[in-house]
């Protein structure tokens, strides 16, 4: 265990780190300039910026490179270091485009960083620029600005390293090197957008986020990704108009630095556009005459109540049924089956699999067959409360029989994980009354042939909940924003049916405005 | 510290202020009767005020030579903007030398402090103030100017240049 | 006066073939090397005081001294990849004896315990290629590649790899790229070849003049052929000479030998009524000398790296009063901008920095302050690079501006040669 001082400060690194592992170590990554050195992938060392000055070398090294050795120590704060991180930044420069008024990165760009911290000079190259090509199409999801490139090959490794798809390569040489596709191998593997991320600069730009916002107008808050059962940590980016796209969170236990293209796209669903708005009451029947009453959301569950009570009165509690997908948190799992199972008492609660064929099914490096956030919660769930006997053929034979009228739902928060959303649906109108609880609207349940009401639920960002993902590792996850205040949780749901007093949990910061324009009041230290 | 007021023989007995009120009115109704060319009023809006071309009013959103907005969408006005009034909703250019172009540039008139941080703001010269500073509108949605209204509308005037062309500026030296 | 160790026979033709190779001598020191003790071979190599022949003038024996025992496969891989502007000796060492390179390969090999090695050959050396295939080709034929060789139970396969032509692929890890089948550039060191080098193995890499001493060091001993050279630079060495002289070509001379009777006696001087005005003493990256430094200057490692510039692969470039400079830095900014790899930035963008703001002066669109951001910027490319070719960019830029200063200051402010008095429009167009 060497140690090492690194600007005069001491520290202990397993034995064959690097100075950069020891500069990460200490949580200084930010305190020195680096381009390709990314944590998860093989060292390129062609950046040339982090530079140190080692106590007894002439000669400045690069920190990713270099071993630290037993009493090293360690500078980059040097005059001589800040002069070449300053020359570094210039050959970046001098071929870089400087459109950073219509760069998507601008605000999170590496060059803007360190120029800020090491730049500031005024440029010296009176020469033209390198013209490359621009908006290349790499892929569905990712377009590339070979101008922009700093050719860190950070994106090349990835392919080359993580997804061993090998799709991109840097071809030519010299300054006019650039990142490429071959031909007929467009970047389209699973993890695409990945390399937009570890792009420094904005040389790789998401198809799905371009232009569509500014990154300063954006707060992100931590959350998880519902796509499937990995549940990879993510960083949510939303405003008021609502949220924008995800970005993976480093979680070395479950999803280290990447996610999949796939859970990207689970922010949707949370967007207002999806939203089931208020609760809606409708009596089934003929399209033309069908009677459809709006609600808030509480008295929808006070309706779905009433029709629980019903039942209870007429002795009849076992004609109640749950029916609950892998979608919502374990508190969430826990508050409704023991209301169901003690305040209502029946035990028909059932587990809906949304994709059976698939369900076992993994890529080998995160995304998983199971699309649901929180499907072992569900099971620990109602093992405890020992309705694991279940099984959906004692549904099915309920339903047709008719000795379940009541449905309860628990229904998806993404419904395009959900692709037997319309035959599950033809099943449920056997019975006579649906409580559909969903976080977006449906067309499909909108039709519905009975009795239904649908109550809009919260997602996974606008409450507080657990959520166990396929190898048992609980996370929790805090309320990021509201996009629909009135939502409530399945918990919410769960006291009005046993006739508690709610308990409203406190929505956070709602959607609004910004509390005040930090960029004009803080003007000049932009 | 606190002020004392002393009521003095002047603030007791109403008359004197009054009078000396109304002579002061009168005074000044016979002076501009008879002198009529120096009275520092105007009988808007039969006349109006002539303000230097450089006073800062309506925004205008210049053009290039081919009549296509200069703007690309890169969001600093709105950023900059004290009163969050500017709202531009970005879009995909087909030329891939432009890339980046707005679809829609609302400025919400009636929130627009006219502090000119936008035309500062501005990396590209997109955006001017313009002389213009009668605004009237029946609605409240005429108050909100589109690109139609910011770059095309017919009764510009004034001055305010709304084509620019990029070799010009150079040759300008800006 | 020339000293022909190596290159005795070069003359004869009959030495390019196996019978007249043999028959010269030719493949004797190789039974006498299998009959020796690998270390004793290794020893008499290092006691020799052979040095790099392709620039980096490394002591050889100590560079075979790396190789960790460890019992993995290893690798020899010999070094054709002669692209140094102005070098041409492997060339023809190759043309006139390829036997002598695969003799000395084998030789190595053994000592070195390889048993699989390459020849890196050059793209465009097609017609040495084919020389030196046919070579292997008889030489296996001849049992004396392959297994088993002469019947000491030594196994040896040696092949030739033709490169694709990039300058950077002389680099040793670039080199080791490209044979790997990878894009030409150079690996990031540590860790150095000897220890990861081909296929992630222990690997020697040797130029072909280092490769082929290795015969006479063990024909004539460490001692015989420390008879030649200096203390620190010992032996022979074949320079190529080109430019503005009467005899260009390749000589071998002992290391030592003074530069300005090399070029008066051996090259036969100059062009009559042309006078000495620089010499570029190692291969376009070394900095150039002026003729009072050239004057004073012998041919070994430690007298040009004492004048600021090296020996390199021992390509001597003459350049006479009738050329300017800006012209010369010029072709010079243009190749390093052509060839860098594009891998490292200070190498890939600063390259092309130079490359254009000499480019602006040739073109008579030169700013006041070009001279002094030149040597800034080549200033800042020095040793910020994995491998050594923004080094080799940089350093003849700092020597010819800062040499030469006058001539770049008037090309700036007159937009013509002070030498030719040529202007832009004469200039040669890079682009």
């Amino acid at each position: 265990m060497p140690k090492c001082t690194i600007n005069g400060q001491e520290v202990e690194v397993k034995a064959g780190a690097t100075i950069m592992d020891a500069f990460y170590q200490l949580g200084m990554k930010e305190k020195i300039a680096h381009y390709c050195y990314h944590p998860s992938l093989s060292i390129a060392g062609v950046c040339r910026l982090c530079m140190v000055e080692i106590e007894g070398n002439p000669r400045l090294q690069i920190a990713c490179n270099t071993v630290v050795t037993e009493g090293m120590k360690v500078d980059n704060n040097s005059a001589k270091v800040n002069e070449a991180v300053k020359w570094g930044m210039d050959f970046h420069l001098i071929n870089h485009p400087l459109d950073c008024p219509i760069c998507d990165q601008a605000g999170e760009c590496g060059l803007q960083d360190q120029y800020m911290a090491y730049g500031k000079y005024e440029p010296e190259m009176a020469e033209r620029k390198v013209k490359k090509r621009k908006v290349v199409d790499l892929g569905p999801r990712v377009v590339l600005d070979s101008e922009r490139c700093v050719l860190c090959s950070r994106c090349v490794r990835f392919t080359e390293e993580v997804t061993k798809t090998n799709e991109l390569g840097i071809f030519n040489r010299g300054d006019r090197s650039e990142i490429g596709t071959f031909e007929d191998r467009p970047l389209d593997n699973h993890y695409s957008v990945n390399t937009v991320d570890i792009c420094p600069v904005g040389a790789l730009t998401s198809k799905d986020f371009r232009f569509r916002q500014r990154v300063w107008l954006l707060k992100n808050a931590e959350s998880i990704c519902t796509g499937c059962s990995t549940g990879c940590n993510v960083n949510v980016f939303f405003n008021k108009e609502g949220v924008f796209r995800l970005k993976p969170l480093y979680n070395e236990k479950v999803n280290g630095y990447w996610m999949c293209d796939t859970g990207r796209d689970t922010y949707k669903p949370i967007n207002r556009d999806a939203r089931l708005l208020d609760a809606r009451l409708s009596f089934g029947g003929d399209k033309a005459q069908a009677k459809v009453e709006y609600m808030i959301p509480l008295m929808g569950a006070k309706k779905a109540a009433e029709w629980v009570r019903e039942a209870k009165a007429a002795n009849n509690a076992k004609s109640v049924a749950l029916v609950l997908t892998g979608q919502y948190s374990s508190e969430e799992y826990e508050s409704i089956v023991s209301t169901f199972k003690a305040d209502v008492g029946t035990d028909q609660i059932f587990h809906w699999v949304n994709n059976p064929e698939s369900f076992e099914s993994f890529d080998g490096l995160l995304f998983r067959g199971d699309r649901n956030p929180n499907t072992k919660g569900l099971l620990q769930t109602l093992q405890k409360h020992g309705v694991m006997d279940n099984t959906w053929k004692d549904l099915v034979a309920g339903l047709e029989s008719g000795t379940i009228q009541t449905l309860v739902v628990a229904g998806p928060l993404d419904f395009s994980v959900f692709p037997d959303l319309q035959e599950k649906l033809a099943l449920f109108a056997k019975a006579k009354r649906l409580v559909w609880l969903s976080s977006g609207k449906s067309e499909l349940v909108d039709a519905s042939s009975i009795t239904t009401v649908q109550i809009p639920m919260r997602t996974h960002v606008e409450k507080h909940g657990t959520y166990v993902n396929h190898s048992g590792i609980a996370q929790s996850v805090k309320p990021a924003l509201s996009v629909v205040a009135k939502a409530m949780t399945l918990s919410e749901v769960a006291d009005v049916i046993a006739g508690r007093n709610v308990k409203r949990e406190e929505a956070s910061s709602p959607i609004g405005k910004r509390a005040q324009n930090e960029f004009t009041t803080q003007r000049g230290a932009l | 510290m606190s002020l004392v007021h002393r009521q003095r023989a002047k603030d007791k007995w109403y008359l004197p202020g009054i009078f000396s009120g109304m002579g002061l009115t009168f005074r000044k109704m016979v002076k501009n009767l008879f002198n009529r060319e120096q009275m520092p009023t105007l009988n808007y809006p039969e006349q109006k005020f002539d303000y230097s071309p450089r006073f800062k009013g309506n925004h205008v959103l210049t053009v290039k030579k081919d009549g296509s907005l200069r703007c690309t969408a890169c969001m600093l006005c709105a950023t900059n903007c004290p009163a969050e009034c500017i709202r531009i909703t970005a879009a995909e250019h087909e030329d891939p030398t432009v890339e980046k172009y707005p679809i829609a540039y609302e400025i919400d008139i009636l929130r627009c402090v006219f502090c000119g941080f936008c035309e500062e703001a501005c990396p590209v010269d997109a955006i001017r103030m313009g002389p213009e500073w009668q605004t009237p509108g029946v609605n409240g949605s005429e108050f909100v100017y589109d690109i139609r209204h910011l770059a095309f509308r017919p009764q510009l005037k004034g001055g305010i240049v709304s084509v620019v062309d990029e070799q010009e500026r150079h040759k300008a030296g800006i | 006066m020339e000293s022909k160790i190596l290159s005795e026979h070069y003359d004869n033709p009959e030495f390019r073939g196996l019978a007249g190779y043999k028959r010269l001598g030719g493949y004797e020191m190789l039974a006498k090397a299998l009959k020796m003790d690998r270390q004793k071979i290794i020893d008499e190599v290092k006691a020799s005081g052979l040095r790099g022949r392709g620039g980096a003038g490394f002591p050889t024996g100590v560079k075979w001294g790396f190789l960790p025992n460890n019992g993995e496969p290893r690798y020899l891989l010999c070094n054709a990849d002669e692209s140094e502007p102005g070098t041409f000796k492997d060339r023809k060492m190759i043309e006139r004896a390829p036997h002598q390179l695969i003799e000395g390969m084998i030789i190595s090999a053994f000592a070195l315990g390889v048993h699989k090695s390459y020849v890196y050959m050059r793209g465009e050396y097609v017609g040495p290629g084919k020389i030196l295939r046919q070579a292997i080709d008889e030489a296996y034929a001849a049992g004396l590649l392959g297994k088993n060789i002469l019947g000491s139970g030594y196994d040896l396969d040696l092949d030739l790899y033709m490169g694709a032509g990039a300058y950077i692929c002389g680099e040793e890890t670039g080199m080791i790229s490209s044979l790997e089948g990878l894009k030409g550039q150079p690996k990031l060191k540590p860790p150095f070849p000897a220890v990861q080098g081909y296929l992630r193995k222990p690997t020697i890499v040797n130029n072909v003049e280092t490769l082929a001493a290795v015969v006479t060091i063990i024909r004539d001993g460490a001692a015989g052929y420390r008879k030649y050279g200096t203390e620190k630079s010992a032996g022979t060495k074949l320079f190529s000479v080109s430019g503005n002289i009467n005899k260009p070509g390749t000589y071998e001379v002992p290391l030592g030998y003074p530069l300005k009777d090399f070029i008066e006696n051996e090259c036969g001087g100059l062009k009559p009524g042309r006078k000495l005005k620089a010499v570029v003493p190692g291969g376009s990256s070394a900095p150039v000398l002026t003729v009072d430094e050239a004057n004073r200057a012998t041919l070994d490692y430690e007298s040009l790296a004492s004048l600021g510039s090296m020996l390199g692969s021992g390509a001597i470039i003459v350049i006479d009063d009738s050329n300017c400079m800006v012209d010369v830095l010029s072709t010079i900014t243009h190749f390093y901008w052509h060839e860098s790899c594009g891998q490292c930035t200070p190498c890939r963008e600063g390259t092309g920095w130079l490359h254009k703001i000499v480019d602006s002066i040739i073109h008579g669109q030169g700013n006041p302050g070009d001279v002094d951001l030149l040597v800034k910027v080549a200033d800042q490319m020095k040793g910020r690079t994995i491998c050594a070719l923004s080094d080799a960019a940089a350093l003849p830029v700092i020597s010819f501006v800062t040499k030469f200063r006058d001539e770049f200051e008037f090309f700036i402010k007159e937009g013509r040669s002070k030498v030719t008095g040529k202007g832009p429009t004469h200039a040669q167009m890079h682009h």
